[in-house]
């Protein structure tokens, strides 16, 4: 309970000035972490995660509230009867859930700049923005609120907010994790994962969340397997840099960057994965083709309801002709199976997360390297093409003397269902300070 | 803008249930036109034709 009342106090304190979390779950909180200390004083063994305060985004069921996946449109829905089945595991391994957090609606966007419940903005900067579509969940852990958080990535959600805020988190492979009980954006392409400030507690979480789940078509029906708390990279382990499509979209910081974690991991040759620039236009097509067609009944009934920001690109995606899915998704499977080519002469390839550090709220463009990019669709472009391929990956924040104050993420990519090795390799790069989660001066 | 673009948006709004004014028609066709030039870098691709999608399906 002490645990919880300090949390409670810092939402109190910090979160106004982030706007990180759209619903608070206190009274069940209380609940739960009585529950913990109730086991304690009776000496029963304690579950991995007991007493560990964390968040959801919002797009996570949560019993008793209504799942608005950051949608105005879905307020009036009735209330979950069931919480989804992340946090049931989360429950089970003693975690205690204070709320629900702010993201991009329905999980389009890369800015966390929601219109109808307000900007989530970065705690380094709070005139910049989060990073989406799970900016809530990095930024609460950005800011000290919660040490864990648990969000999605369809095309970068957790990467480029993790990037972007400067902290640790995890997409793993596809399939790894259960959808079971969160509000879908792309079936194909959707993953759930935690978030966290250190590889230990990111770790932790992956290990209580592990395991199959026959209510999700695409979970993989493989038994758990704990990366447990060594987390050590095994001897003689191959690691490259990705070059081509991901040094050409990376700005100088995130070059700085990701020269900063090869040279700590000893990774002096460069790769290409050729299909890249495919596989992230493919990625872009499955995901306007299936997320428009998801919600194309209801734009064409309530289309004022939904987010200015993205409702005119998913009424345009629910008009992508069959031909082009069904090429994207030949597409996506020609480049795994090219990356399957270069995991057989590497283990973790380096690339780097976001191709520049946070915009500001409000900003129409990026620059990357004298290039003028929309920055809503843009700012996941090296993140894209990983989670098209359904690879493992843990970002991790590096800062190079060139970020100058703002944080900057680098990808660990790993072979299908090589977790461990992308966490090994954050744990060694943390170990050797080049991974570090440094405190906002506003927040230490 | 492609007249040829913009005439396939406006039948596929129509086809699909959208009544828009032109203002929001001209913001979908906009949207449209960049998944259009963002496909074109596979959809001209020859694949084998033994190569199958990569979307889950577990009967």
């Amino acid at each position: 309970m002490a645990v919880l009342a300090a949390t409670e106090a810092r939402i109190a304190a910090r979160d106004p000035l982030l706007n990180c979390f759209t619903a608070l779950t206190l009274e069940r909180a209380r609940r739960e972490a009585q529950a913990v200390d109730a086991q304690r004083a009776a000496g029963i063994a304690l579950p991995p995660l007991a007493g560990v305060p964390y968040a959801v985004k919002n797009l996570f069921d949560i019993d008793g509230l209504t799942t608005l996946a950051g949608g105005k449109v879905n307020a009036g829905e009735p209330a979950a009867s069931a919480d989804a089945e992340l946090i049931v595991r989360m429950r089970a391994a003693g975690a205690v859930l204070v709320g629900a957090l702010n993201m991009d609606e329905h999980a389009y966007g890369f800015s966390t700049e929601n219109t109808h419940f307000g900007a989530t903005r970065n705690p380094h900067d709070r005139a910049r923005i989060s990073g989406g579509s799970s900016g809530g969940s990095a930024a609460a852990v950005a800011a000290g609120l919660v040490p864990i958080t648990l969000g999605s990535d369809t095309n970068g959600s957790i990467r480029v907010p993790a990037s972007l805020c400067g902290i640790f988190g995890l997409k793993p492979t596809f399939g790894r994790l259960p959808r079971t009980g969160s509000f879908p954006f792309v079936h194909s392409l959707d993953h759930l994962g935690p978030f966290a400030a250190s590889v230990a507690d990111l770790a932790a979480a992956y290990d209580a969340l592990q395991g199959p789940d026959a209510r999700d078509h695409a979970c993989a029906q493989r038994p758990r397997e704990a990366v447990g708390t060594v987390l050590q990279l095994p001897t003689g382990v191959r690691i490259a840099v990705l070059g081509g499509w991901f040094h050409d979209w990376a700005g100088p910081a995130a070059r700085a960057a990701v020269a900063c974690a090869a040279q700590a991991l000893g990774a002096s040759t460069m790769v290409e994965l050729h299909g890249a620039a495919s596989a992230r236009s493919a990625a872009f097509i499955i995901t306007g083709a299936e997320g428009g067609a998801l919600h194309r009944l209801r734009l064409t009934t309530r289309y004022d309801e939904y987010e200015p920001l993205s409702r005119d690109r998913l009424v345009a995606g629910s008009l992508i002709p069959a031909a082009w899915l069904a090429q994207a998704q030949r597409i996506r499977q020609q480049v795994y199976l090219e990356a399957m080519q270069l995991f057989s002469d590497w283990d973790v390839l380096i690339a780097p997360a976001t191709p520049v550090a946070a915009p500001l709220i409000g900003s129409a463009e990026i620059d990357i390297n004298g290039q003028q990019l929309p920055m809503r669709p843009n700012l996941g472009l090296l993140t894209q093409p990983i989670s098209c391929l359904g690879l493992p990956v843990c970002a991790v924040p590096v800062r190079p003397q060139t970020a100058g104050a703002l944080p900057l993420g680098v990808q660990l990519i790993a072979a299908p269902w090589r977790e461990d090795l992308c966490l090994a390799a954050a744990r060694a790069l943390e170990a050797a300070g080049v991974a570090v989660v440094i405190a906002p001066p506003a927040f230490a | 803008m492609d007249t040829n673009l913009e005439a396939y948006v406006r039948a596929a709004l129509r086809l699909q249930g959208y009544v828009f004014d032109e203002a929001r028609i001209a913001d979908v066709v906009r949207h449209f036109a960049h998944f259009d030039a963002t496909a074109r870098a596979f959809t001209e691709t020859a694949l084998p034709h033994t190569l199958e999608p990569a979307t889950v399906f577990r009967p």
